[in-house]
């Protein structure tokens, strides 16, 4: 019997190695929320993941409680035309970088439940179709191309 | 042997009708005088394209149509402020261009297009251009006149599916630019670099 529950508590402990191994394989970076115009109704995040296993995984869900909705989204510029697409997940092949960011992938915040302004932050919840999940502090930032400095 | 010489006589004058219908359209091309020239991610048009009449209004409520564009260059980009991507990245670009080439002082004037009526009006136009810059204009109207404008311009915008209540609306990445006699000069291409922009606008400039 003690044997048993020694085995027992064994493989327990080896598949808690096992999911912290299968939390640790994706790794974001970089999280910040664009600061939107005040009463906008949309807002976007964007953050850098990798992928630093050997499978594939994929970005499932992004909760947070201040926002309505949230989706993830594709901007797509074909013949000219820029469309939005909502992705079911965003698939992050082993040993790759998948970047979110301003005219790319991006997280579709649906109409924010309390003001946001730079300098706050959001805790973002994302979920993963490996059943990993991990949260990340996303400060709210003013957007800045940079192109003005250029000359 | 008939069947086989009739094929063949067909085949010849199938392929003369096809010569001299080509020969005609390029004849007619060689004939057009608009032509689009690319430079560095801008199109010029030469001559420029004159705009139509239209009555859209701006985010006073004021009518705003060709004579707000007489006497000025204006940068147009349209787009939805349900757009939380490629909308607001445009208008920064947009408030970069302006800290380089200038604003109303200039003679340089910058207007974002809601195409997405049905959401956005004056009021809401109002509180949400000022956050790019205090003298961006906001201007939207009836689907009639804003198709009036687009198809001028050779722009195209159109709502999306709706789903879970809200919609996307799919709309022209282009930013397109007007000259202070009220035809479509240019348009540039995304993405969008502002001090390209800007130089584009002072190459047309210089040579208007």
């Amino acid at each position: 019997m003690i044997r048993f529950k020694r085995f027992a508590v064994g493989v327990m402990l080896m598949m808690t190695c096992l999911l912290a191994l299968a939390d640790s394989t994706i790794v974001v970076r970089d999280a910040w929320v664009r600061e939107a115009p005040p009463g906008a109704a949309v807002l976007a995040a964007y953050f850098t993941l990798e992928n630093t296993g050997t499978k594939e995984d994929r970005l499932v869900a992004v909760r947070c409680p201040d926002f309505d909705k949230i989706e993830i989204h594709a901007t797509e510029i074909r013949t000219g035309v820029a469309r939005m697409i909502a992705l079911d997940a965003l698939p992050i092949l082993p040993q790759a970088v998948v970047k979110l960011a301003p005219g790319g992938y991006h997280i579709m915040l649906h109409h924010p439940r309390r003001a946001l302004a730079a300098g706050m932050s959001v805790k973002l919840e994302l979920r993963f179709a490996s059943g990993s999940h991990m949260t990340v502090v996303a400060p709210v930032r003013r957007a800045e191309s940079g192109a003005a400095h250029h000359h | 042997m008939v069947t086989r010489k009739a094929l063949i006589s067909a085949t010849l004058i199938a392929a003369l009708c096809v010569i001299l219908v080509l020969g005609y359209l390029a004849g007619r091309t060689f004939r057009e005088p608009a032509r689009a020239i690319s430079i560095a991610g801008m199109t010029v048009l030469e001559p420029a394209s004159p705009l139509p009449e239209f009555r859209l209004h701006d985010q006073n409520n004021q009518e705003f149509d060709r004579t707000r564009l007489q006497g000025k260059w204006s940068f147009v980009f349209f787009g939805y402020t349900h757009c939380p991507d490629i909308c607001p990245t445009t208008l920064v670009v947009m408030r970069d261009v302006q800290k380089i080439a200038g604003g109303r002082e200039q003679g340089i004037q910058y207007i974002f297009v809601s195409v997405d009526p049905d959401r956005d009006n004056a009021a809401t136009l109002g509180r949400y251009l000022p956050y790019f810059h205090p003298e961006f204009i906001g201007a939207t109207g009836g689907h009639g006149e804003l198709m009036r404008l687009t198809r001028a311009l050779g722009a195209y915008y159109e709502s999306g599916e709706a789903r879970g209540g809200s919609y996307e609306v799919h709309h022209s990445a282009a930013i397109f630019l007007i000259d202070p006699e009220v035809r479509l000069r240019a348009l540039f291409a995304g993405p969008h670099d502002a001090a390209r922009l800007a130089q584009g606008l002072q190459r047309l400039k210089g040579g208007s």
